[in-house]
């Protein structure tokens, strides 16, 4: 079974909220990344999204930005990230790992080719902001080979409305609901009508629906934190590691005082 | 879906919040351009405001030097000084069809701004322009232009802090609030039905140089040619003639300092197909996938794309695409400043570039259309820096 699959169905059986985290791979080093991924595994995340560093992040706001230009600047590749995930997993790392990449990283690299390293390396998922609906035919075509592919995470955005339920039909995995238009990290300020945007999602959705872009602690989700069932933080998380010289201590602390809160407040 | 492409090029790679922005965009342009009332305001302005129709200038002492006829369509006569402004006309047009009330924009070499700016001045739109740091300090005049038309200029400092980037910002503006704005893209280039807008909005340049050509020779030119960034004004000048087999279509890319240095802005010489900006197309990529700097000593080619019919009419071969470096497109600048009395762009100056090179396995009564894209005001301080032997670009 997939590893996000699997560790979602535990926490439904808990009765728990998911917490997802983002971080940018590269930053400062990929040793570090590998290090952050156990700590986080440890603190209680439950799926960690690995930033796949392009040079042309339109989907992100400025801290990813930067954070994905320092990366390209330190020589991270796709090639070297498969790398250090293969070595994780080899340390018996068993936390879901999503890759947030851009198209043209997994275009370039060869559909068939990047499928297979994939699941070489114990990879569980994709989340690729500029590959919508209607583009993802190519990719798919080539994921559905091999059950052991990883998911392709569906995006939902506030104003995707009438498009719900063509993009959740076969949804796997969980829903990725964009808080707010716009791009990663402007803070919680989130989409006007958020709770009925939700509500509707949630309300079509056989999997479990996530919230990310702009929040920041576990309180910035109680509007809504009924509807959803985790929550994604990126842009955040890159700001905390950066201003504790990426601390593997503070990140602990800030995932499991999250996770904790996150499952309190109800 | 397959209409949304240009054989296995375009698309719509964009985000999930921009996909029905799009759908309604396509539908919105698909009404207008039905819609007879919509055409008679696009050609009541091009004619009244923007100085259409441009001539079609038989270039009498070039096509004696160089053997062969060379007429030159003059879209430098424009206002504003380029083709650019064909197509602001149009998409801010229908951006007011469609109740949008601010307008926003990417620029490099700041023609596309000040077209922007201008159409926005002419039809009360707020307007925000999205420049990169590097081509503002590179384009002083045209940033103050543009905020004299009323246009707020937005420095954008991150990747390379040029085109690419001012594109990429652009798209992040947009689509966070495409709910009242209007994003008027200015080069061949982005999601559908982009490409398309652009195109039918500049296909006027080949409609009027057709009838032109057929009244003063009474015949189809053998060949047409024009400069390729993104691909607007090119595009716009093949259009007419795509569907005239007898016309050879030739579409000129920067070259930079030679497209064997790596210091190029030629997509489609080395290109891998690739996505960016909303589309699949050929790209300037390194061996990882991320965008490589684009390098011409014109501002307005210096992009690492190209729009995806142009790479559609390159795979199906009924266009064909070469590149000329910095120097030859300089050095045939002064030459239609000297031969001809009239400043192109340095843009432009590609196509004659290689219009020169093509006249010598030409004859005499052959006739080859130049698009004159744009007049070189805008560039005089760099051709002064090149004939000091500055360094004239990054």
């Amino acid at each position: 079974m997939n590893r996000i699959e699997k560790r979602l169905e535990e926490l439904k059986q808990e009765n728990k909220k998911a917490f997802i985290t983002y971080t940018t791979a590269g930053l400062p080093d990929l040793q570090t990344t590998a290090k952050l991924i156990f700590a986080q595994e440890e603190a209680g995340a439950d799926i960690l999204e690995i930033g796949v560093p392009f040079s042309d992040p339109v989907a992100d706001g400025p801290v990813i930005q930067n954070a994905s230009y320092q990366a390209i600047q330190k020589g991270t590749t796709l090639t070297k990230i498969f790398d250090m995930v293969e070595g994780v997993r080899k340390e018996k790392c068993e936390v879901p790992i999503v890759f947030m990449m851009y198209y043209n990283t997994v275009y370039h690299y060869g559909l068939d080719a990047f499928a297979a390293r994939c699941i070489e390396c114990g990879v569980d998922g994709l989340i690729i902001p500029d590959l919508p609906f209607e583009e993802q035919g190519e990719l798919k075509a080539v994921l559905a080979k091999n059950e052991a592919s990883p998911i392709l995470i569906q995006l939902v955005s506030p104003v995707s409305k009438q498009r719900v339920p063509m993009l959740l039909e076969n949804a796997r995995g969980f829903v990725y609901c964009v808080s707010q238009m716009g791009v990663t990290g402007k803070g919680a300020n989130f989409h006007k009508d958020i709770r009925e945007y939700l509500a509707a999602v949630k309300q079509t959705s056989a999997i479990p629906v996530m919230v990310g872009f702009g929040i920041r602690t576990a309180k910035d989700i109680e509007p809504f934190e009924d509807i959803v069932d985790g929550a994604i933080v990126g842009s955040n998380l890159l700001r905390i590691l950066e201003e504790s010289n990426y601390s593997v201590d503070a990140v602990k602390e800030y995932v499991s005082g999250f996770k904790k809160e996150l499952n309190e407040n109800k | 879906m397959s209409n949304t492409y240009y054989g296995e090029f375009g698309g719509q790679f964009v985000s999930e919040s921009l996909m029905n922005t799009l759908a309604e965009l396509e539908k919105a342009f698909d009404e207008a351009i039905k819609d007879p009332k919509f055409i008679a305001d696009y050609n009541y302005y091009l004619k009244e405001y923007v100085g259409r129709e441009t001539p079609l200038y038989f270039a009498e002492r070039l096509s004696e030097k160089y053997g062969t006829k060379i007429y030159l369509k003059r879209e430098d006569l424009n206002h504003t000084g380029a083709h650019k402004i064909n197509n602001v006309i149009g998409q801010i047009l229908l951006a007011k069809r469609m109740g949008k009330t601010k307008v926003i924009a990417e620029t490099g070499a700041g023609q596309h701004g000040v077209a922007t700016a201008t159409g926005a001045a002419l039809f009360n739109m707020e307007c925000t322009v999205y420049m990169g740091a590097e081509d503002i300090e590179r384009q002083r005049l045209n940033v103050f232009r543009m905020e004299m038309l009323g246009a707020k200029v937005c420095p954008v400092t991150t990747g390379s802090s040029t085109l690419k980037d001012a594109t990429n910002e652009a798209i992040r503006t947009w689509a966070e609030r495409a709910e009242d704005t209007f994003y008027i893209i200015g080069s061949a280039v982005g999601p559908h039905p982009y490409p398309k807008m652009v195109k039918e909005f500049q296909k006027i340049i080949s409609v009027e140089a057709k009838k032109q050509i057929l009244e003063k020779e009474g015949r189809l030119p053998d060949v047409v040619t024009a400069c390729v960034g993104g691909g607007s004004n090119s595009i716009g000048m093949f259009a007419d003639f795509i569907d005239e087999p007898s016309v050879r279509l030739v579409g000129v890319e920067a070259g930079g300092l030679g497209v064997e240095t790596g210091k190029h802005a030629s997509a489609m010489a080395l290109g891998k197909v690739g996505v960016l900006h909303g589309m699949k197309t050929y790209l300037l990529q390194d061996d990882n996938g991320n965008i490589e700097l684009a390098h011409s000593i014109s501002a307005g080619l210096d992009y690492p794309g190209v729009g995806p019919e142009h790479a559609y009419l390159r795979d199906t071969g009924r266009a064909e695409y070469v590149s000329v470096t910095d120097t030859e497109a300089m050095e045939a600048l002064l030459e239609l400043c000297k031969l001809e009395g009239i400043i192109p762009a340095i843009e432009s100056a590609h196509a004659l570039a290689y219009t020169f090179k093509m006249a010598k396995n030409m004859k005499k009564d052959d006739i080859i259309v130049v698009c004159l894209s744009g007049r070189g005001d805008k560039d005089v301080h760099t051709v002064e820096k090149y004939l000091n032997g500055e360094e004239t670009n990054k």
